[in-house]
């Protein structure tokens, strides 16, 4: 399993926004993301850059602490050690008070033709 | 247990208790850094389409685990619908699977799974042969025997099916009298959900959901306990979600139970 250094994730937010600072969870260990940019409301993109530095077992977006977040879209672009980049598309999910969001996902396979 | 694990073991029965008061109280502890228990949810994946277009001749794609020393055939059509067939030998396949032998035959082969449209081939790794150059010679091999008409299984293969219900029953015999006892150790447990023609599907749950040895678990210790018990099962297939779950790689333990 690979070491992930770093992730940046933009969320496009739909009609319900965050309440909260944005916050992420490696092995159930709940952390603040480094870089926090543009907006959590509603019609808003948020850029946010973390920095785990270790080997998840459980990477997820922590929900709000009250109402729901609609997210419309994710794109995560994850860092591993040894390797390049490789980006993962999420679609539309709404988190709430009880949830939080897969964001862990291995390197897809790449598919040969043959 | 390695000492590794049993550590790593601690640190999450650590991470995974309250702090004192805050389950009371509802507010984190200062400086905690404890993720409180939520449920896990998953978004759709947009990825990109891997299924394969359809077209007149048979198109296979290769997807090439190294470490595994696999590679798994994507067909464009049903190879073995129903059933899957699982080999470990040349004579086996002789007796059961033209298609299976002519993978044997083709060198360095330890293992083929026939599974509906997907073929898993386990290699021994020799000689020079890259990665992508061998996934292109078995696919050449599986096309070349697909468009000739020769059955992927031989005649009378079916009739050596035990019936599902007894497949079941075998299984979950195994799984209370020697799997669950086994791994209960580790809060562990497995279920068999389902079992299609002679393929199983189970789920891993307790301390094995998200474990990272779970699948050394399930390949040397569960597989082979299965397969002694039912020698003609197929596929067995693990429908766990390692990533869902409240606390889904480690789930605290009653005092006193710890492993």
């Amino acid at each position: 399993m690979p070491r992930l250094e770093t992730i940046e994730i933009a969320i496009e937010t739909g009609k319900r926004g965050l309440d909260r600072a944005p916050a992420y969870a490696i092995n159930g260990h709940e952390l603040d993301f480094d870089e926090v940019s543009g907006g959590k409301g509603s019609r808003e993109t948020l850029r946010l850059v973390g920095s785990p530095q270790s080997v998840p077992h459980s990477l997820t977006l922590t929900g709000p602490d009250s109402g729901c977040w609609d997210i419309e879209k994710i794109e995560a672009t994850f860092h591993v050690s040894g390797g390049d980049p490789y980006t993962v598309s999420l679609g539309a999910v709404t988190l709430d008070q009880e949830t939080c969001l897969n964001l862990w996902y291995e390197r897809p396979p790449q598919l040969l033709d043959v | 247990m390695p000492t590794w694990f049993a550590k790593q073991l601690d640190e999450n029965k650590s991470a995974a208790a309250p702090a004192a008061g805050q389950e009371e109280s509802g507010q984190s502890a200062p400086g905690a850094a404890t993720h409180r228990q939520r449920r896990v949810i998953h978004a759709p994946l947009l990825a990109s389409a891997s299924a394969v277009p359809a077209g007149s001749g048979v198109r296979i794609k290769a997807q090439v685990d190294s470490a595994e020393k696999q590679v798994v055939l994507m067909v464009d059509r049903p190879v073995l619908e129903g059933y899957s067939f699982w080999c470990t030998s040349p004579a086996e396949a002789a007796k059961w699977s033209p298609l299976a032998l002519a993978l044997f035959d083709s060198g360095g082969v330890a293992s083929v799974l026939i599974h509906e449209n997907n073929i898993t081939v386990t290699h021994q790794d020799i000689g020079q042969e890259s990665d992508d150059a061998r996934a292109r010679r078995f696919g050449q091999l599986v096309r070349g025997h697909l468009e000739s008409g020769v059955p992927t299984m031989a005649e009378g293969f079916l009739a050596t099916m035990p019936s599902e219900d007894q497949v079941k029953e075998a299984l979950q015999d195994v799984i209370d009298d020697e799997v669950n006892p086994g791994i209960a150790a580790h809060s562990g447990e497995i279920t068999l959900t389902a079992v299609k023609g002679n393929t199983a599907y189970i789920k891993m749950g307790g301390g094995c959901q998200g474990c990272a040895a779970s699948s050394v678990t399930l390949r040397q210790g569960v597989e082979q306990s299965f397969r002694s018990a039912v020698p003609q099962l197929g596929a067995l297939l693990d429908e766990t979600d390692h990533a869902a779950g409240r606390n889904p790689f480690f789930t605290a333990v009653p005092a006193g139970l710890g492993a």
